[in-house]
C-alpha cells in the first residue's frame, strides 16, 4: 500500500524523509554507498549489453576508455566533446533547482546556435574577441528570452512548464529547419545549412587536432559563476528556497514569482550559450541536426546530479568519458554506440530505485526468515 | 471536393496514433501517475510492430506480440514506480530517452542498418474499404479505408465512456489517484491499481506505435514518434480526465497534423504546417491555464532535494 504516497505529497528522487545524521562521516558513507552501487549497476548494464553483442566485455571497455582518456591527446578530444554538455548541464540543473523543469533545452540549444551562426556569419568580420562575445550575447540572449517567456508563462499564468517547454522544443526546432531550408540556405550547399561563420567568430584550438578550444576557458568560468549563484549567492538561496517550498518562501517575502522567471531565464541563457559553443567551436555554421540529443542529455545528467551543480559537473564529466569511449568501442567491435545513452537511462533509473530496492531485498529477506522460524 | 476528402481521411488517420496514445495515457491520470514516458512507449511499439512482424510474417501476430511486450513493460514499469519508489516523471524521462537510444542500438545490431529499417518483407496492416459506404462523399472518407487499429480506437473510446459511467474499475482507479488511504479502506488494492493503469498504457502504446509503422509507412524510422507522444500527452492535460474531450481534442490534433500532409508547398513552408499541432497544444495550455479556476493541471514533478 502506498499510503505513503498521500502523506509525503511530494515525490522525490531518493530517500528523503529520513532525518540526516549528525556525523559527517557517515553522510560520506552513505555517499559513497550510493556512488559504488550506481557505478555497480553501470558496469553490469555495460558488462551485459556487450556481452549481448558476443564480445569479451571487459577488454572491449578497456579498450574504449583507451580511446577516451588514453593519451591527453585522447582527453582533449573526449573534453572537446563535452563543453557544450557542462553548459547545458548547469543551465537545466539551475531551474531544476529553484522546481522549474525546464524540458526546452533542446530546443533553446537550437536557438542559441541559430542566433551565434547568424552573427557570426552576417555581421563581422572584426576583432576576434568582440565577434565571439556578440556571438555569445546573441545566443544567451535568444535563449533566455524563450525560457524566461515560458517560465513567465508559469509563474504568472501557471501553464505547466513541464508540457509547454516540452512542446517548445519541436516549435523551436522546426522554425529553424524553415530558416536553413528557405530563406538562410546556403545555396552552395544541398543540405539544410547557413553560410559558414567568419574565422573571427571561431575559437582558437589549443590542442591541433583535438578540437580543444579556448572555449573550455569559457565554460570553466560558465559552471564556475553558476555554481557561485545557484549555491553561495542570496538569489540562489531564494531560487532554492523557491523550488523546496513555494508557499514557504512566499510567506517569507521571497518574490516566487521573479524567482522563477530568474532561473529560467539564467537557465535558457546557459542552454543558448551551449548552442553557440556548437557553432563556434567545432561546426562553424548551424545546419539541421546540429545539436541532436545533447538537451536531452543535459536533462538526464541534470536529474541524476539531483540539480547540484558539483556532482552535475561530475556527472557530466563521466558520461563524456563513457560517450567517448563508447565511441573507441564502436570502432573496434560493433557495438553500437548509443550504448552510452542506454546506460545512463539505465543508471538514472537504478539511482532512484536504490533506496526502494534495498527495501524490497530487506523484505524479502525477512519474510524468509520469518517463514524459517514458523517450520 | 477531392482534396477535403483526402483531408478528412488522412485526418482520420493520423488521429488513430494521438488518440491510441490519449486513451492510453488517461488512466495513469486518473491514478495522478501521468506516464509522460508515452512518447518512447509508442516509440518501442513502432520498432516492435516491424520487427516482430518481419519475424513471424505476419501483422497480426505482429501487433498481438507487441502488444504482449507492452504489458509486459507495463508490468516493470509499474512495478518501478510503485514498489521501487522511482518518481514516475524521473522514470518517464528516463524512457522517453531510453526508447530513443535501444531502438536504435537494436536496429544496428540485430539488422544492421543506420536509422531506418525498411524491408519489403515487413508485413502492413490492411486497409479496409467498406463497400457503398465508401462512394458517399465526405462520409466515406471519414468511415471508410482504414486500419483495423483505427476502428478499434473508436470502438476504444465508446468502452471507456461506458466504462467510466458504469464500472467499479475506473472509479477504484480515481480512487487510487485522489484518496488512496479510503481506496485502502474500502479494501481496495492501490498499488495495484497503479500498476494496471501503466498496464493498460504500455498496451496501448504499443497499437498506436503499430499504427504508425506498420498501419501508415511500413517501415521504422529512429525517432519515427517525432513528438507525437507529447501532443497526446497535452490532450490528455486538456480533457481534465474526460473521455469525450479528450477524443475531441486527438481529433482536432490529427486534423492539425493532415494540414501538414495535404498543405502544398508553395502555399506554406512545410515546416509551418508541421509545427500545427504543437502550435495549437502550446496555445490550449495557456488558454486551459487562463480559464480553470485551480490554474490548469500540473504534471506531477519531484523536488530535487536529497
Amino acid at each position: 500500500m502506498t499510503i505513503e504516497k498521500t502523506l509525503s505529497g511530494q515525490h522525490s528522487l531518493g530517500p528523503t524523509a529520513k532525518p540526516r545524521k549528525s556525523s559527517n562521516r557517515s553522510a560520506l558513507a552513505k555517499q559513497l554507498g550510493r556512488v559504488a552501487f550506481i557505478l555497480g549497476a553501470g558496469l553490469l548494464m555495460a558488462v551485459v549489453l556487450i556481452q549481448a553483442q558476443g564480445y569479451q566485455a571487459i577488454p572491449t571497455i578497456l579498450s574504449g576508455l583507451e580511446y577516451a582518456v588514453g593519451s591527453p591527446q585522447s582527453i582533449a578530444r573526449t573534453l572537446a566533446w563535452g563543453l557544450p554538455l557542462f553548459v547545458a548541464t548547469m543551465g537545466v540543473a539551475i531551474a531544476y533547482r529553484s522546481g522549474m523543469f525546464n524540458i526546452g533545452a533542446e530546443g533553446q540549444i537550437y536557438a542559441g546556435a541559430m542566433a551565434a551562426a547568424l552573427v557570426g556569419a552576417y555581421i563581422g568580420p572584426m576583432f576576434t574577441g568582440l565577434h565571439l562575445l556578440l556571438c555569445i550575447a546573441a545566443s544567451a540572449a535568444i535563449g533566455a528570452l524563450v525560457a524566461a517567456g515560458l517560465g513567465w508563462l508559469r509563474a504568472a499564468w501557471n501553464v505547466d512548464e513541464v508540457l509547454s517547454t516540452l512542446l517548445s522544443n519541436y516549435i523551436i526546432i522546426l522554425f529553424c529547419a524553415y530558416l536553413v531550408t528557405a530563406p538562410l540556405r546556403d545555396p552552395s550547399r544541398q543540405s539544410g545549412s547557413t553560410v559558414p561563420v567568419h574565422d573571427t567568430a571561431m575559437f582558437s584550438e589549443i590542442l591541433p587536432k583535438t578540437q580543444l578550444t579556448t572555449a573550455v576557458f569559457l565554460v570553466v568560468v560558465l559552471c564556475a559563476v553558476t555554481w557561485w549563484i545557484s549555491e553561495k549567492s542570496v538569489i540562489g538561496y531564494k531560487w532554492r528556497m523557491t523550488g523546496e517550498s513555494p508557499d514557504f518562501a512566499a510567506a517569507v517575502g521571497i518574490n516566487v514569482r521573479r524567482a522563477r522567471i530568474g532561473s529560467m531565464a539564467l537557465s535558457g541563457a546557459l542552454c543558448g550559450i551551449a548552442g553557440a559553443l556548437l557553432v563556434t567551436t567545432s561546426q562553424g555554421r548551424f545546419w539541421t541536426e546540429i545539436g541532436t540529443s545533447i538537451g536531452w542529455d543535459a536533462v538526464l545528467l541534470a536529474m541524476i546530479a539531483r540539480a547540484r551543480p558539483v556532482s552535475a559537473m561530475i556527472w557530466v564529466a563521466v558520461y563524456c568519458v563513457m560517450r567517448s569511449a563508447a565511441r573507441g568501442i564502436e570502432q573496434v567491435s560493433t557495438v553500437p554506440s548509443e550504448i552510452s545513452l542506454i546506460l545512463i537511462a539505465g543508471i538514472i533509473i537504478a539511482a532512484s530505485a536504490r533506496a526502494g530496492i534495498f527495501a524490497q531485498l530487506a523484505k524479502a529477506r525477512n519474510a524468509y526468515t520469518r517463514s524459517r522460524g514458523k517450520n | 471536393m477531392d482534396l477535403f476528402d483526402a483531408f478528412l481521411s488522412s485526418g482520420v488517420r493520423l488521429t488513430t496514433p494521438i488518440l491510441l496514445a490519449a486513451l492510453a495515457c488517461l488512466p495513469t491520470q486518473w491514478t495522478k501517475d501521468l506516464n509522460i514516458g508515452l512518447e518512447g512507449a509508442m516509440l518501442f511499439g513502432a520498432f516492435g510492430g516491424v520487427v516482430f512482424g518481419l519475424m513471424f510474417q505476419s501483422v497480426a501476430l505482429g501487433i498481438a506480440a507487441t502488444v504482449i511486450a507492452g504489458i509486459i513493460s507495463g508490468l516493470i514499469f509499474g512495478y518501478v514506480i510503485t514498489r521501487l519508489n522511482v518518481n514516475v516523471f524521473v522514470a518517464g524521462i528516463a524512457l522517453n530517452i531510453f526508447a530513443a537510444a535501444a531502438t536504435v542500438y537494436l536496429l544496428r545490431s540485430f539488422f544492421g542498418v543506420k536509422g531506418t529499417l525498411s524491408d519489403p518483407g515487413i508485413p502492413s496492416l490492411p486497409v479496409y474499404n467498406i463497400p457503398f459506404i465508401k462512394d458517399i462523399p465526405v462520409i466515406g472518407a471519414i468511415v471508410s479505408g482504414h486500419t483495423i487499429l483505427t476502428y478499434l480506437s473508436w470502438v476504444l473510446v465508446a468502452v471507456m465512456v461506458f466504462a467510466v459511467r458504469r464500472t467499479v474499475l475506473v472509479r477504484r482507479l480515481k480512487a487510487a489517484g485522489e484518496h488512496p488511504a479510503a481506496l485502502a479502506a474500502a479494501g481496495g488494492n492501490v498499488n495495484r491499481m497503479r500498476v494496471w493503469a501503466q498496464v493498460w498504457c504500455f498496451a496501448l502504446c504499443a497499437l498506436a506505435g503499430a499504427q504508425l509503422s506498420v498501419g501508415q509507412l511500413t517501415l521504422f524510422t529512429e525517432g519515427m514518434t517525432n513528438g507525437l507522444g507529447f501532443v497526446a500527452l497535452a490532450a490528455v492535460i486538456f480533457c481534465r480526465g474526460k473521455v469525450k474531450w479528450l477524443a475531441v481534442m486527438s481529433v482536432i490534433f490529427g486534423l492539425a497534423s493532415a494540414v501538414a500532409v495535404q498543405v502544398n508547398d508553395a502555399v506554406v513552408a512545410p515546416q509551418f504546417a508541421q509545427m500545427l499541432p504543437y502550435v495549437i497544444a502550446f496555445i490550449g495550455l495557456i488558454v486551459l491555464a487562463k480559464t480553470s479556476k485551480d490554474g490548469g493541471i500540473r504534471i506531477a514533478t519531484p523536488t530535487m532535494e536529497a
